[in-house]
């Protein structure tokens, strides 16, 4: 059953843009799943490559904004790489954003 | 009337009249002023008059040098990384800015200079980029605080040269380097912060980096409007914004973001402007890496440091030229 608080993490996490394409990590496809008990937050979180240079800064966001919600108390962050991210687990507005960027997906 | 920028193009059949009739008319530099001031986007060679193709290239070759040069200055700190991740985020950004020169130096070619013999073969005296990058950055630190700055410096004249310049080809180039310039100007926003907040010595080393990387990014954009009479550049405009109006954007945001992670920086805020707290120019020790503020200089004598290059100017050119006659196949 989802709760309202998992309800706000997810959409939370929608307003967290990747740091070097103009899309959202959701709509990306980074996040594998979200549980949440009581005020910590477990957050499954995949990168598009093993070499992203990014990792840093998509954790560091994701931490600070997660816990700017009322309710969070701590976020737990388990990167995963199986299944691989390709392009198939970007959401149709992600495929928009980044064809409309310039990227081919 | 010809496509607008900002506004979506005419469809192609009609486009080809339009552009055969501009070509038409392009002898006449009558008509190219004209174009220049309605706004117009110059879009191929045969529009252009020789001096504003002049001027573009000479605007080209400093942003591609400049490109270009930070990769080995990049390069050369981004060993000191802390971390692998850190590392690789240095290499992201050094690749970045590889794919930015290149851009640059394509649009050259395509206004028929040869991208090898600007790359390869010119000697490293000749190149055109900020006197900054020829003093070595030496760690970490020094990195992030150019990642800070002298990006920060970048996104500044390079976002300029996307809002207003009237060559067509670059102004669309720079969509992909804006965003990229704004991660690197992010990593070093980031680990900034990190830094000043260690504490103790990792404080003290960064608050020495800005010491002597502010000065020199703040002589980055040049003469200032009362010393330079006269702009090509803005008259073409090739850019859109004037040297102090560029240097008054680049203390705007870095005087409040390094006063917010509590490292002091010589300029403050007085009304609308930023006003610096030291003679502009002064001199310079660049072995030392120290700013002596009691001894103003003339901008003849900053010029003449320019020019002379700077500890790292060889070194650096070498790192991408001399492997290059190495490896040449010859047909």
């Amino acid at each position: 059953m989802t709760t309202a608080l998992q309800t706000r993490v997810w959409a939370a996490l929608a307003e967290i843009n990747d740091p070097e394409m103009p899309v959202n990590l959701v709509d990306l496809g980074l996040i594998y799943g979200i549980e949440v008990v009581g005020g910590m937050v477990r957050l499954r979180l995949t990168f598009t490559a093993m070499g992203c240079p990014a990792t840093d800064m998509i954790m560091g966001d994701i931490r600070d904004r997660l816990l700017a919600e009322p309710g969070v108390e701590s976020v737990a962050i388990e990167i995963v790489w199986d299944p691989p991210w390709t392009s198939a687990r970007l959401t149709p507005d992600g495929r928009g954003a980044l064809l409309a960027w310039g990227l081919s997906v | 009337m010809r496509a607008r920028e900002g506004l979506s193009s005419p469809p192609a059949a009609l486009g080809d009249v339009i552009l055969e009739s501009i070509r038409m008319e392009s002898s006449n530099s009558v008509t190219f002023e004209t174009l220049l001031k309605r706004g117009e986007l110059i879009e191929s060679r045969s529009e252009m008059t020789p001096d504003y193709l002049r001027e573009l290239k000479h605007t080209l070759i400093v942003s591609g040098d400049t490109e270009l040069i930070s990769a080995p200055a990049y390069y050369l700190a981004a060993r000191k990384a802390p971390s692998v991740n850190a590392f690789m985020t240095g290499i992201a950004i050094i690749q970045d800015e590889l794919a930015h020169a290149h851009i640059a130096y394509h649009i050259l070619e395509e206004l028929g200079e040869s991208q090898e013999a600007l790359i390869f073969k010119r000697d490293p005296k000749a190149f055109r980029y900020p006197y900054a990058f020829d003093v070595p950055l030496e760690s970490w630190t020094e990195l992030v605080v150019a990642n800070a700055m002298y990006d920060q410096a970048g996104f500044c004249l390079l976002g300029d040269i996307h809002d207003q310049c009237s060559y067509g080809p670059w102004k669309r180039g720079l969509v992909k380097v804006m965003a990229e310039e704004n991660f690197h100007l992010r990593n070093g926003r980031n680990w900034s912060k990190r830094i000043s907040q260690a504490g103790g010595a990792a404080r003290e080393e960064l608050q020495r980096a800005v010491d002597w990387m502010f000065p020199l990014t703040v002589e980055w954009f040049g003469l200032p409007d009362d010393l330079k009479q006269h702009s090509a550049q803005l008259e073409y405009r090739l850019k859109g914004l004037t040297n102090d109006q560029l240097r008054q954007q680049w203390l705007s945001t870095v005087v409040p973001f390094m006063e917010s992670i509590g490292i002091r920086v010589p300029a403050h805020r007085d009304g609308d402007a930023y006003v610096l707290d030291y003679p502009f120019p002064c001199t310079f020790d660049a072995p030392a890496k120290r700013w002596d503020f009691k001894d103003p200089c003339t901008w003849d004598s900053v010029m003449a440091r320019w020019r002379a290059r700077g500890p790292r100017n060889a070194e650096m050119v070498a790192l991408f030229q001399e492997s290059f006659s190495k490896f040449q196949v010859r047909a």
